[in-house]
């Protein structure tokens, strides 16, 4: 398969330089040196499950620390649904290396200076304490002590969450991939789009238990949010100008931006600022996760399109 | 060989590989050294590092020119006026080395008149238009002898001024006056500056202090005109006083591991071990006496004098000792039944009436004249030049035994022939049996240096799998057993044939003991009961048998194997002379007395290889000295001295009657005693240097199958050429069944340039079909620059470039090239001519199913005077076979 | 000397002895994390790779596959010279690459000179013998660097791989699981991951021959001397010379590629002497170590997340009171 395809490339790639006089004697000038790889849908999947685990955690624990009156409640829905989240998530992981069953071998070193592995044990740090916190949560009686511990699990889950949400970019833009290597601002893009899908996802949430105050202060933090993540993204394409304008023509770039950016992130705003009806909300962050999701394959594809 | 042989002595490289980086200058010249040895290439390198000039002179670009310093592109074929163009340079601005040439060469002998005909015809004296070979004629082509005082000997005169205009070296100016840079390249297709560059560095980089080396390959003796080219090449190394010298001499690379082997203890049909000349069904061999007082030039003799100078080899040289090593030969084979009463049984030897070369004999095949066939690690099916009527000769075989390690195409043509051909209607048996390899039995290599060694059995062969050696041995012993009880006549030579091999088990599947064949080769003392160490030590009486007299000394003691010596032990910069043996005697640099003045003294400093020790009164040095050891530099033979005594002390090439290396050469080569350049056999240009448009002697098998493209013919105005690529070896039935050597090269492909490309609308990697009148085949192209054609006479010369490997058995499979090429002979080594021949190329494909079908030859008719095996010798049961 | 290898092959070989299935799988759980002791470094070996040399013949792929009996890729002809190997892979780890540089279509020089009188005055005959070839055909048989500092080494997260004692990079094959993270990394394109054990694998310097006093397969096989090894400053020392030598002869664009640090990659233990731009030989002009811009990454991440708690916290105290 990937061989015949190769083959094609290269036939085609042949025929051309041996055609053209001022390309000949170029030899491998005109081929991508580096390797893509083998990481296709699953890791856009990936990143968009770890944006959304990381940023509801956070989210919820900062909206539960500062205003915990109203946020309690939602948080406790929220601990448990990350969890969820960062469980799927740990699996498409495990599913993508090339040999699941030594997926253990990855904890065999800490090495903060590889972020694949600095990832790894933060998601691992994280999900002990947010268990613990997830576990209590649902646990219907309610203890002081439990409520300590409680506390303290989300405390100390705070700073592995981050890096697990910091992670995900900088792993990405610390290589030598076409596109990827170019991208100083995807570990910004990715860090800011968990905490802007992580409210989207609270403000779902708020809606759904029907808390009015809540949803009242997530709307409008959703919305600012949406317009960092516009700022960021837009740093991200400048970013990655170079490669997208090898790779798409500008009415294909015109379009990609439109879906991804446009309704994404504009269109949500849009319908945020228009009313606080549900149905506006509800589809303002169905928007706003289809076109996070469009965007990371996108991100993904890059190295493997340049081929 | 022939070249080489008739030029030098005998016909094998007469320095080895590593010499080359001992060399100043290489020519590398109808060769792809890099890709065809890439291992031996390593030395070419070697002498590049320390300053050495290599030069490669190709009609492609190839992986040698890549790293050669200098690179000539002349067009497919016209070697030899390239060579004549350098060979012009040399005389013409006096660069000869000249103490070398008056001394050691025949340049100062003086020539009979009658040699040549007309210069421009490209003919020479005594041509038979209407046979179309040259006669044999009093005094033709010989030198101008005074009668000795015998009466019967015959002693060249000479002008050592090299001013008489009949003295050899005015005879090569004259011949060469003609190939000037300007008509070398109008013809070969380089720029004339590039042969006054090639000539111009191998002149420089000769004589006392320097010396340059030419190697070649299959690039020449895959020609009609291949003996004749290396000749020149022989001509050039003698004028530039190469031969003999460290970093000299012509290397002949070899196109098998072992096929120097194959030449010395011969599977040819005309030659007997040690290059003895098998007899033949003529007056002159009718006896031992006169097959041996007539010598070993008697066949090719030109001058039909009874004691003309072809007489002279009996008389002076090494093979004034040819009794000895007849007779010799004939006690190792038929041991005590051959006595001095009955002639050592010299009428068991058979007598040949026809020629029984390779291709002869695959075209009496194809006329249904043979019945059956042993091949033992030979592919004919795809290796054979016309390659479908090699397969239409397998096909009219009764039965064939085919040895090997995969079932190769000439063991599945019955079924697998991409021609489709019927498998009922093929009625050939085959007997398909496993061989083992290299690695799996005991035995010998002989390599280009002439260098014998061993190899000991590193793992048992699987199953059935055996060895050549062991088949061989087996077989005889079963023809003994079956004719052991026969009274005829013809059946005693079987049943006297020495065959005690036996290795340590007796059983029926035991494998002989290769040692003792080694032994028996080396040759032994039959009163003495032990081993000989040298051929000084052979005798004419019956006391001492030999299997091959040149390697005699390789097995001195009963247990003393020379070819497993393994000391790495450098002697100074050149030999090695404990790696292993070589023939003769162990000398690596045959010729070698040439490496010091007729005084004895070394050239230089820089070039001393062996040289007179007046104290000692004896020859040393760093290599074993090619001369009688205690020969003083000094002695000068009686006028009627024989043997070696009859070879003077200033007179390096002792397997000629006088000791010189022959720049002309009187006797030897049918088709002339100079090369003359011909064109070769098939071709879109006509000869610009001479009238003769190809050479006349190149035999051509007439038959519809072998139609032959007429020179200039428009419908085929291409060139093809056939070479290796390292990735495979010849027919592939090593090579690609091995998926690590079929993945670098998986698919069959041709060449050509980016012009010929573009006149044909062929794109790089499309389907081409390439044609001539003999066959058809489909492959992919490789569009290059490396084959941008030369300009030759006004018009481009395309080349159409492709490798040989692909067959239809093995994991690659792919067209087979010899479906193209044509069967012909060249007249001295009956090779065929690989390397360049007509074609012409379209873009497409083959029909499906087989191609535009050539007229078949007609079955032989049944009443055939093939008497039929007798069932006494044939299995009981099973088959039959005669009528 | 082979005579060293057949003492090799003579010494006994140990293996692992038969376990049961529970044995099996708490081992695969518990030896990963095993720690034995490191062996004492070595002094750094590498390649010094002289591609004027080279002849193209590909018995450094064959020894390379033959020793470590690595599968065949598959049969296709590329149609690229004589390259049909295309790219190093988890069953090529050596791969010879083909240039050819000729000058275009119907240049003057191919024609028959009219002028050409034999050697006179309008004609140098020194020139002559000094003219350069007309074409070129660049051969290079590419491999893993073994950068001193490499990033697939730095992008691993399991550990797998490693500098040896000879400072060459490894991959220990009982380690890695295939997560991709080096071969997104490498800036050279040698690792790949295997589609049969899902593994990445590249060359290994054959770490176990050297262990045993051997030369790699590859080069034992390079029959010009092409693919040199031996201790790197060794090497360096030789390249240096040769490509002194090189200009002298009127090679100017001879260069060491890898040799020595740049400000934006270390030093390659496997480095080349080239004589075009390194891009022509598919290698990156100027190879960059992503590893440069992770601190900024990171920064820039933590920019990006802590815009939004600030946003966030404004929203909240604002709203929340």
């Amino acid at each position: 398969m990937e061989t015949n395809s190769r083959l094609q490339t290269h036939m085609a790639l042949s025929l051309s330089r041996s055609r053209d006089p001022k390309v000949r004697g170029s030899g491998y000038a005109s081929e991508v040196v580096t390797k893509a790889p083998a990481w296709h849908g699953l890791v856009a999947w990936d990143m968009l499950l770890n944006g959304m685990t990381t940023g509801l955690f956070l989210v919820a624990a900062i909206s539960e620390l500062t205003v915990p009156d109203v946020f309690t409640s939602v948080a406790n829905i929220a601990y448990p649904i990350a969890l969820v989240l960062l469980l799927l998530d740990l699996l498409f992981l495990v599913f993508d290396l090339g040999d699941a069953l030594r997926f253990h071998h990855m904890l065999r070193v800490f090495k903060p200076s590889a972020p694949m592995s600095l990832g790894t044990w933060c998601l691992t740090i994280y999900s002990l304490p947010l268990t613990v916190a997830a576990a209590i949560s649902l646990v219907p009686v309610q203890w002081t002590t439990l409520e300590t511990i409680r506390k303290i699990a989300v405390l100390i889950a705070l700073l592995p969450a981050l890096g697990s949400a910091v992670y995900k970019g900088v792993l990405l833009s610390t290589n030598s991939q076409p596109g990827w290597k170019n991208a100083r601002w995807l570990g910004g893009y990715l860090t800011n789009s968990a905490f802007m899908l992580g409210c989207a996802e609270m403000l779902v949430l708020s809606l759904l238990m029907k808390n009015a105050s809540a949803v009242a202060m997530l709307r409008p933090a959703l919305g600012l949010l949406l317009g960092l993540n516009l700022v960021v993204l837009c740093l991200l394409v400048s970013d990655l100008r170079a490669t997208l304008s090898r790779l798409y023509t500008r009415l294909e770039f015109f379009g990609v931006g439109t879906i991804s950016a446009g309704a994404g992130l504009l269109v949500p705003v849009g319908l945020l600022l228009v009313t606080g009806s549900s149905l506006f909300i509800l589809s303002a962050v169905t928007l706003i996760l289809l076109g996070s999701l469009f965007i990371r394959f996108v991100i993904v594809a890059l190295p493997h399109a340049s081929t | 060989m022939p070249g080489l042989g008739t030029s030098l002595g005998f016909g094998a490289a007469s320095n080895h590989p590593r010499d080359l980086a001992n060399s100043d200058c290489i020519l590398v010249m109808g060769s792809n050294m890099a890709e065809s040895h890439p291992v031996g290439f390593h030395w070419p390198v070697l002498a590049q590092h320390r300053g050495a000039v290599l030069i490669h002179v190709d009609p492609r670009f190839t992986r040698t020119s890549a790293v050669a310093d200098v690179f000539v592109k002349i067009r497919a074929g016209t070697d030899i006026a390239f060579l004549g163009g350098i060979i012009h340079y040399i005389l013409e601005h006096e660069r000869y080395f000249k103490e070398y040439v008056v001394h050691y060469t025949n340049a100062a002998t003086l020539v009979a008149d009658e040699y040549c005909e007309k210069d421009d015809m490209g003919l020479f004296a005594g041509f038979n238009r209407a046979t179309g070979t040259y006669d044999l004629r009093p005094g033709a082509w010989e030198y101008a002898c005074d009668t000795g005082p015998d009466g019967v000997r015959c002693l060249p005169q000479t002008d050592p001024t090299l001013q008489h205009p009949m003295c050899v070296l005015q005879i090569l100016k004259r011949h060469y006056a003609r190939y000037t840079p300007q008509a070398v390249s109008r013809t070969c297709g380089c720029r004339p500056e590039e042969v006054v560059k090639v000539a111009e560095l191998l002149c420089r980089n000769s004589g006392r202090e320097r010396t340059g080396a030419i190697a070649y390959a299959l690039g020449w003796t895959q020609h009609s005109t291949g003996a004749q080219m290396i000749r020149a090449a022989a001509i050039i190394q003698l004028l530039l006083g190469n031969v003999g010298r460290p970093g000299g001499g012509v290397l002949a690379l070899r196109g098998h591991a072992c096929i120097q082997g194959a030449t010395d203890i011969p599977v040819l049909f005309d030659t007997l071990p040690g290059y003895l000349p098998q007899p033949r069904a003529v007056s002159g061999h009718a006896t031992l006496a006169e097959y041996l007082a007539n010598g070993k030039s008697y066949l090719s003799r030109r001058g039909d004098v009874p004691n003309g100078l072809w007489k002279e080899d009996a008389v002076r040289g090494v093979w004034h000792d040819m009794p000895k090593f007849a007779v010799s030969l004939l006690k190792a084979w038929y041991g005590k039944a051959a006595t001095r009463e009955n002639d050592y049984r010299y009428e068991w030897l058979p007598k040949i009436d026809e020629d029984l070369s390779e291709m002869s004999y695959f075209f009496k095949m194809h006329k249904g004249h043979i019945r059956g066939t042993f091949l033992m690690g030979q592919n004919p099916a795809v290796g054979g030049p016309n390659a479908r009527l090699h397969r239409d000769a397998l096909r009219r075989l009764e039965w064939l035994v085919v040895r090997d390690f995969f079932e190769i195409e000439s063991a599945s043509f019955w079924y697998a022939d991409p021609e489709g051909v019927d498998p009922k209607t093929v009625p050939t048996e085959i007997f398909l049996l496993p061989a083992a390899s290299v690695i799996e039995k005991n035995g010998s290599f002989t390599n280009t240096e002439r260098m014998i060694q061993w190899h000991a059995r590193a793992v048992s062969a699987p199953g059935d799998c055996r060895s050549d050696a062991w088949f061989a041995y087996h077989l005889g012993k079963r023809l003994k057993d079956l004719y052991r009880d026969s009274s005829l006549e013809r059946d005693a030579a079987i049943q006297h044939l020495t065959w005690d091999y036996a290795g340590d088990d007796s059983g029926t599947d035991a494998e002989p003991d290769t040692e003792k064949v080694l032994r028996e080769i080396n040759g032994y003392h039959l009163g003495e009961r032990r081993q000989l160490r040298g051929p000084t030590e052979l005798a004419s009486d019956g006391s001492t048998a030999c299997g091959c007299w040149i390697y005699c000394g390789i097995f001195p003691e009963k247990t003393t194997n020379l070819a497993r010596a393994k000391s790495n032990q450098l002697h100074a910069t050149t030999v090695y002379s404990n790696w292993a043996w070589a023939w003769p005697e162990n000398k690596r640099i045959m010729y070698n007395r040439a490496s010091a003045d007729p005084l004895g003294r070394p050239w230089s400093e820089r070039k001393k290889l062996v040289w007179w020790d007046e104290a000692a009164q004896r020859w040393t040095g760093h290599d074993v000295p090619d001369f009688e050891i205690d020969k003083a530099p000094d002695y000068r033979p009686a006028a009627d001295a024989q043997g070696m005594a009859a070879i003077g002390g200033d007179a390096p090439f002792r397997m000629h009657p006088d000791g010189r290396g022959w720049l002309y050469v009187p006797y030897g080569l049918k088709d002339g005693p100079l090369p003359i350049f011909y064109e070769p056999l098939e071709s879109p240009f006509l000869n610009t240097l001479v009238s003769q448009q190809s050479d006349p002697l190149t035999v051509v098998p007439a038959d519809p199958m072998n139609q032959i493209i007429s020179p200039g013919d428009p419908a085929y105005p291409l060139i093809a050429t056939t070479y290796r690529l390292t990735e495979h070896y010849l027919t592939g039935a090593m090579s690609r069944f091995d998926s690590w050597l079929g993945e670098l090269q998986p698919e069959m492909f041709v060449e050509i340039s980016h012009e010929l490309a573009r006149e044909r609308g062929a794109a790089n990697g499309d389907w081409v079909v390439v044609s001539t009148p003999r066959g058809e085949i489909e492959a992919r192209v490789l569009v290059t620059p490396r084959l941008k054609p030369v300009i030759v006479d006004g018009r481009p010369a395309h080349t159409v470039g492709m490798p040989i490997h692909w067959g239809y058995s093995g994991e690659t499979v792919g067209a087979i090239v010899n479906d193209l090429s044509a069967l012909s002979l060249d007249p001295n080594a009956d090779i065929h001519g690989a390397k360049s021949f007509g074609c012409q190329l379209r873009v497409g494909r083959l029909q499906h199913g087989t191609p535009t079908p050539l007229p078949v030859a007609p079955m032989p008719s049944t009443a055939d005077p093939i008497p039929d095996t007798p069932t006494a010798a044939q299995p009981a049961g099973r088959f039959r076979h005669g009528k | 000397m082979a005579s060293k290898e057949i003492e090799v092959a003579a010494l006994g070989q140990k293996s692992d002895p038969p376990r049961g299935r529970l044995s099996a799988i708490l081992g695969r759980l518990i030896d990963p994390f095993r720690r034995g002791t490191p062996p004492e470094p070595r002094p750094p070996t590498g390649f010094f790779t002289d591609t004027t040399v080279c002849i193209g013949c590909k018995a450094c792929e064959v020894a390379c596959k033959q020793w470590n009996q690595l599968a065949a890729d598959g049969f296709h002809w590329s149609g690229n010279s004589y390259d049909n190997t295309e790219a190093l892979s988890a069953t090529s780890w050596r791969h010879v690459k083909f240039i050819e540089q000729f000058p275009p279509d119907n240049s003057p020089s191919r024609l028959v000179s009219d002028n050409f009188q034999s050697f006179g005055t309008e004609f140098s005959l020194e020139a002559l013998l000094n003219e350069p070839k007309e074409g070129r055909w660049l051969m290079m048989s590419d491999v893993c660097k073994h950068c001193v500092t490499a990033p697939c080494q730095q992008a691993c997260p399991t550990g797998a791989i490693i500098h040896t004692e000879f400072e060459n990079v490894f991959i220990q094959p009982d380690i890695c699981n295939g997560c991709s993270s080096c071969i997104s990394a490498c800036p050279f394109g040698v690792i790949t991951r295997s589609s049969i054990d899902g593994h990445s694998h590249k060359c290994t310097l054959c770490y176990d021959r050297q262990r045993d006093g051997l030369v790699p397969a590859c080069a034992k096989a390079c029959p010009t001397e092409s693919i040199q090894f031996g201790p790197v400053d060794q090497l360096r020392e030789r390249a240096r010379k040769r490509v002194e030598e090189l200009h002298r002869r009127g090679v100017t664009a001879a260069h060491l590629y890898g040799d020595t640090a740049s400000e934006s990659y270390s030093r390659l233990n496997s480095f080349y002497l080239l004589v075009d731009r390194p891009s022509v030989y598919g290698l990156p002009d100027n190879p960059f170590n992503p590893w440069l811009h992770m601190k900024g990454d990171y920064a820039r991440a933590l920019i990006g997340g802590f815009t939004a708690i600030v946003a966030l916290l404004a929203v909240l105290f604002v709203l929340g009171g």
